[in-house]
C-alpha cells in the first residue's frame, strides 16, 4: 500500500502499473499431490501441477473432470483432503479469505462478483478501499481506475452503475479489480464463453499485456482453437487426474480431445439431405415493443431450424415469444395450418406442444435444491401420477429411462441438481422436456459452458428426436454449432431478420458478413443483454 | 435435503465412506437425534412425562399450535411467510364462540374455517397476484384482523355455555383426546400431500426456483396463493379447538402463539429461503418444542430458566443446523 502510494507521487516518472512480487521464484503456484472427493466422488486425484511466473497455462477437460474444483482449491474456496500447494514458495493457507488474496491469487469465475446497484469505481475497489483517515479516498480511486483503464482499453465511466455495463465490460472490471491489487495469478474460468467476437479479441489483447507485465494466468475454455492460439502450455484433465502438460505447439486439437475424453469417439454428423417438408409453425410478423420488429419464418416438421446473431440481437426474445413467456409480444401464429392467436403464457404454448429449454439453467432451467428425477418430471407430473399422486415406481422407470437416452447416470438420479457439473444440468433441462414429447423445443444456449462428450450426447438425443418429427429452434452463440446441426438458419440483428439461410448457403463467413453489414463499425457489437 | 428419499445415496466404494457422509447424515437426522435426547432425559427425570395420560393432555394442548404449524409448512417451503396467523386465530375462535352462542357447536366450528379460509384467501391473493411481500402483507393484515376481532369483541370475552361445544377441544373417545387425533391426522395426511402428489413436488418446485417452475409450466401464482388458503384453514380450526377448549374467545386469545408456529416449523429444519423442509421435520420440531415446555413443568425447573433454556436450545437447534450445511456444502 505505502509503496504503491509513493509510486503515485512520483510524477513524471513512469511507474509500473502493476507491482512485480519480490520473490524471484519463476514458480507462481506449485501443486503437489493434491486430493479431494466429496460424498460419492473422487473429484481430484494425486494432482501436480505447476504454474510459471508469466505463463499463460491453458487447462482443459470435460465437465466434471475435476476443473472447477482444482481452481476453486487453488483460489481457496475448498480445501484439499491431502496434499500442498505453495505459492511463491509459501505454503497456501486456507483460513481467510484475506488471506488468501494476500497470496495473490484472484479467480474470475464465469457467474461475475460484479454488484450491480454500486458504481464500477466502487466495484473495482471492492474489499480493498484506499483511505486515508478512515475515509475512502475518492481521488485516488478514480486516478488509479483512469490508468488501468486506459492501461487495459476499457472505455467507461467510473460511475455509472455496473449493472448497466455489458457482460463483456463487467469482466473488465474484475480484471481490473484484480489487476489493482497486484495479483499475481489470475485465473480466468471460461472467460470467452459470454463474449462476442471483438471483445474476445479485446479479452486475448489484455490476456497478452497482463503476461508481459509478469501475470502467470490459467485459462479454462472449452474453445480448443481459442485454448491453443492464447496458451504457453496446456494441461489436461480426465476424471480428477492431470493427464497430461504440454507446451501449446506440441498439443493438436485432435490430440487434446483424445487426452480430454479418452477412448470415447467423436461422431462426426453430416448434414442431412430431405428433411420432411410438412409445416409445423408459422409465425408472421413476430414483434415485441422496443426489442423485435416484425420477424417471419415457418418450421417444419423434424426440422432443425438454427437462430444466429450476436448476443443483445433478439434470438432469447425471440424464443421466449414463442415460448409464451412475453405477455407483451405479438404476431401471429400458424401450428399445423391452423391460426392460432398468439400465446400469452408458458401454458398455453406447453399445450400446444412447444417447450422452451431456457439459457440460464440454474436460474429459469432447474430447482436446484431438488433432486435430478423432481426436475426430470417437473416437465409434465401429470404423466407420472394416477389422479393427484405421484406414483413414483413409475417416475424412476421413466427418469432412468431419460436419463439413458441422454446418456446421463441413471445412479445420480438421487443426486440435488445443485450438485451436478453444467452439462449433467443441461441434460436435465432436456430431459424435463423430453418427457413430454414435444412438437417443438425451442433451445437457448444449451451448449453454453459444457464440455464436448456433454455436447455430442446432447446433440445425438436431439438429432434423434428431430428423425422422430420433432421440431427444434436452436440459438447458440456458437456460430460453427448453428452451422453444423442447422437445417435452416435465420439471421438477426438488432432485433430485425436479416436473412433465412438454407442449409448449403449457410456458412459461418456468409452468416458473419450478413450481421456485420448490419451491426456496422464493430465496436458495440454485443449489446448488453 | 427435502426427504427421507433425497438422501444422498452411498455410491463411494472406498472405507471411509460413511465418515465422509457423515455431516450429511448428522444434517438430515440430527433434529430426530436432539429430539431422542430431550425425550430421554426428560423421561428419566420423571417417568410420569410418558405416561399415557399426559402424552394426550400434550397433544390436545398442542393440537392448535400443530395444525396451524402444518399450514405453515407450506407457506414457508414456496417462501413466503404468514405473520398474521396470531390475530387470525383469536378472530377465528371469536367466531366460534360468537356463532356458538347460538347455534350448533359443527356450525360454529365450519364458520370459524371459512373466516380463516377467507383471511388465508386475501393474503394468498395479496402476495401470489398483487406481490406485496408476503412480510409486509401478513403483518398489515394481522393488524387489521386483530382490529375486527376488537371491534367485534369490544375486547370482551365471547362465553360459550353449551357443553357439546367442549367436544371438539377437550372431549376424548376411548380415553384418546380429538383435538390430538386431529393433529395427527393433519401431519399425516398434509405430509403425504406435501411428499407424493402433484402439488407437493409444485410446492417445493415453486420455493426452490420460482422463475424454472414457471417457465416449466406449473401455475405459480395459484401455487403460492394456495398455501395462504391451506393456511387459513387451519387457522382456523385451530382457533375452534381453542374456543371448544376454553368455552370462551376474546381478541387477544394467545397472540405469542406465532412465536410457537414458527419456531416448530424452523426448529424441524425447513428452510425459512423456500424449497427444503418436509412436514415430518415439523412433526419432530413438534416434538422438541412440546417436549421442552411440557418437561420444564415436569422437571421443576423455574418458570424462570424456562425461557432462557428454550431460547438456547432452539438457537443451538440452528447453529448446528446452518454450521453443517456450510460444512456440507463447503467441501
Amino acid at each position: 500500500m505505502i509503496r504503491r502510494a509513493v509510486g503515485i507521487a512520483m510524477a513524471g516518472e513512469r511507474k509500473p502499473l502493476i507491482r512485480k512480487r519480490d520473490s524471484n521464484s519463476t514458480v507462481a503456484i506449485r501443486v503437489r499431490n493434491v486430493s479431494k472427493s466429496f460424498p460419492g466422488v473422487q473429484a481430484l486425484r494425486g494432482i501436480n501441477f505447476e504454474l510459471l511466473s508469466g505463463e499463460v497455462h491453458g487447462l482443459v477437460g470435460a465437465n466434471g473432470a475435476g476443473k472447477s474444483t482444482f481452481i476453486r482449491m487453488l483460489s481457496g474456496a475448498s480445501i484439499p483432503d491431502a496434499g500442498e500447494i505453495e505459492v511463491q514458495g509459501s505454503p497456501l493457507l486456507f483460513d481467510d479469505p484475506r488471506l488468501k488474496r494476500g497470496a495473490g491469487i484472484a479467480a474470475i469465475y464465469q457467474e461475475l462478483t460484479i454488484i450491480p446497484e454500486m458504481s464500477v469505481l466502487s466495484n473495482a475497489f471492492l474489499g480493498k478501499v484506499p483511505s486515508r483517515f478512515f475515509l475512502t479516498d475518492r481521488r485516488r480511486m478514480e486516478r488509479r481506475f483512469a490508468e488501468l483503464s486506459s492501461w487495459m482499453g476499457l472505455d467507461v465511466s467510473p460511475h455509472v452503475s455496473a449493472g448497466t455495463l455489458s457482460v463483456a465490460n463487467q469482466q473488465m472490471i474484475e480484471i481490473l479489480r484484480a489487476v489493482q491489487t497486484d495479483q499475481n495469478v489470475l485465473i480466468m474460468d471460461e472467460p470467452t464463453a459470454p463474449l462476442g467476437p471483438h471483445e474476445r479479441a479485446r479479452l486475448y489483447e489484455l490476456i497478452g499485456r497482463l503476461k508481459e507485465s509478469g501475470v502467470a494466468i490459467i485459462f479454462i475454455s472449452h474453445d480448443l482453437d481459442e485454448v491453443l492460439k492464447l496458451s504457453d502450455r496446456v494441461s489436461v484433465m480426465r476424471e480428477g487426474l492431470l493427464v497430461a502438460t504440454r507446451a501449446a505447439r506440441q498439443w493438436t486439437k485432435d490430440s487434446l480431445v483424445k487426452a480430454m475424453l479418452g477412448d470415447i469417439q467423436i461422431l462426426r454428423s453430416e448434414k442431412r439431405t430431405g428433411p420432411p417438408k410438412r409445416e409445423l409453425l408459422a409465425a408472421t410478423d413476430v414483434a415485441l415493443p422496443g426489442r423485435l420488429f416484425g420477424l417471419s419464418f415457418a418450421v417444419n416438421q423434424g426440422e432443425i431450424f438454427g437462430i444466429a446473431g450476436l448476443v443483445g440481437a433478439g434470438r432469447t426474445e425471440l424464443l421466449r415469444c414463442i415460448a409464451g413467456a412475453e405477455p407483451a409480444a405479438t404476431g401471429s401464429m400458424r401450428i399445423d395450418g391452423v391460426d392460432c392467436i398468439w400465446p400469452r403464457t408458458i401454458r398455453e404454448s406447453i399445450r400446444r406442444g412447444i417447450v422452451l429449454a431456457p439459457e440460464d439453467r440454474k436460474r429459469q432451467g432447474l430447482v436446484l435444491s431438488r433432486s435430478s428425477l423432481s426436475n426430470l418430471m417437473l416437465g409434465d407430473l401429470d404423466a407420472v401420477s394416477r389422479g393427484a399422486v405421484i406414483d413414483r415406481k413409475e417416475a424412476r422407470s421413466r427418469g432412468e429411462v431419460l436419463a439413458r437416452q441422454l446418456g446421463f447416470n441413471p445412479a445420480r438420479l438421487d443426486t440435488d441438481a445443485l450438485n451436478l457439473s453444467g452439462g449433467n444440468q443441461q441434460k436435465l433441462v432436456l430431459g424435463k422436456w423430453l418427457n413430454r414429447r414435444p412438437r417443438l423445443l425451442l433451445l437457448d444456449e444449451p451448449t453454453l459452458g459444457i464440455d464436448l462428450g456433454a455436447k455430442q450426447e446432447i446433440f445425438q438425443a436431439i438429432r434423434r428426436l428431430s428423425g422422430e418429427g420433432m421440431a427444434v429452434i436452436l440459438v447458440s452463440s456458437d456460430l460453427e454449432e448453428v452451422v453444423e446441426h442447422s437445417d435452416r438458419v435465420l439471421v438477426m440483428a438488432r432485433g430485425c431478420q436479416i436473412g433465412l439461410l438454407d442449409g448449403h448457403d449457410a456458412t459461418v463467413e456468409h452468416i458473419l458478413n450478413l450481421i456485420f453489414a448490419v451491426e456496422g463499425r464493430a465496436g458495440n457489437a454485443g449489446v448488453a443483454r | 435435503m427435502s426427504d427421507v428419499d433425497a438422501l444422498p445415496s452411498a455410491q463411494m466404494s472406498q472405507p471411509g465412506a460413511w465418515r465422509a457422509q457423515l455431516p450429511t447424515l448428522i444434517r438430515v437426522y440430527g433434529i430426530l437425534l436432539t429430539l431422542f435426547l430431550l425425550l430421554a432425559v426428560v423421561t428419566i427425570g420423571n417417568p410420569a412425562f410418558i405416561s399415557q395420560q399426559n402424552v394426550f393432555n400434550m397433544a390436545s394442548q398442542w393440537a392448535p399450535a400443530g395444525i396451524m404449524a402444518v399450514g405453515m409448512t407450506f407457506v414457508i417451503l414456496t417462501g413466503g411467510f404468514d405473520l398474521s396467523v396470531a390475530s387470525a386465530y383469536s378472530l377465528c375462535a371469536v367466531v366460534a364462540a360468537y356463532v356458538g352462542q347460538g347455534h350448533a357447536p359443527w356450525i360454529a366450528f365450519l364458520a370459524a374455517i371459512a373466516a380463516g379460509l377467507v383471511f388465508g384467501l386475501a393474503n394468498g391473493l395479496l402476495v401470489a397476484v398483487v406481490r406485496i411481500n408476503p412480510f409486509i402483507t401478513t403483518v398489515g393484515s394481522g393488524f387489521i384482523i386483530n382490529g375486527v376481532a376488537l371491534v367485534m369483541t369490544q375486547n370482551a370475552a365471547f362465553l360459550v355455555d353449551n357443553e357439546s361445544f367442549g367436544i371438539l377441544g377437550a372431549g376424548r373417545w376411548h380415553g384418546v383426546p380429538w383435538s390430538g387425533m386431529l393433529l395427527v391426522t393433519f401431519l399425516v395426511v398434509f405430509g403425504f400431500v406435501l411428499a407424493r402428489t402433484i402439488y407437493g413436488e409444485a410446492i417445493y418446485a415453486v420455493g426452490g426456483n420460482y422463475e424454472a417452475s414457471r417457465l416449466s409450466g406449473i401455475r405459480v401464482r395459484a401455487v403460492v396463493a394456495s398455501t395462504y388458503v391451506l393456511m387459513g384453514g387451519c387457522v382456523g380450526l385451530a382457533g375452534s379447538i381453542a374456543a371448544s377448549q376454553l368455552s370462551s374467545a376474546q381478541a387477544n386469545l394467545d397472540p405469542g402463539i406465532i412465536f410457537d408456529v414458527l419456531t416448530i416449523v424452523v426448529v424441524g429444519g425447513t428452510s425459512l429461503s423456500g424449497g427444503s423442509g418436509a412436514m415430518w421435520r415439523t412433526a419432530v420440531g413438534l416434538g422438541i418444542i412440546a417436549t421442552i415446555s411440557n418437561g420444564f413443568v415436569l422437571l421443576d425447573i423455574s418458570p424462570y430458566y424456562q425461557s432462557i433454556i428454550k431460547g438456547s436450545i432452539i438457537v443451538a437447534a440452528l447453529a448446528l443446523d446452518t454450521g453443517l450445511t456450510r460444512l456440507v456444502r463447503s467441501k
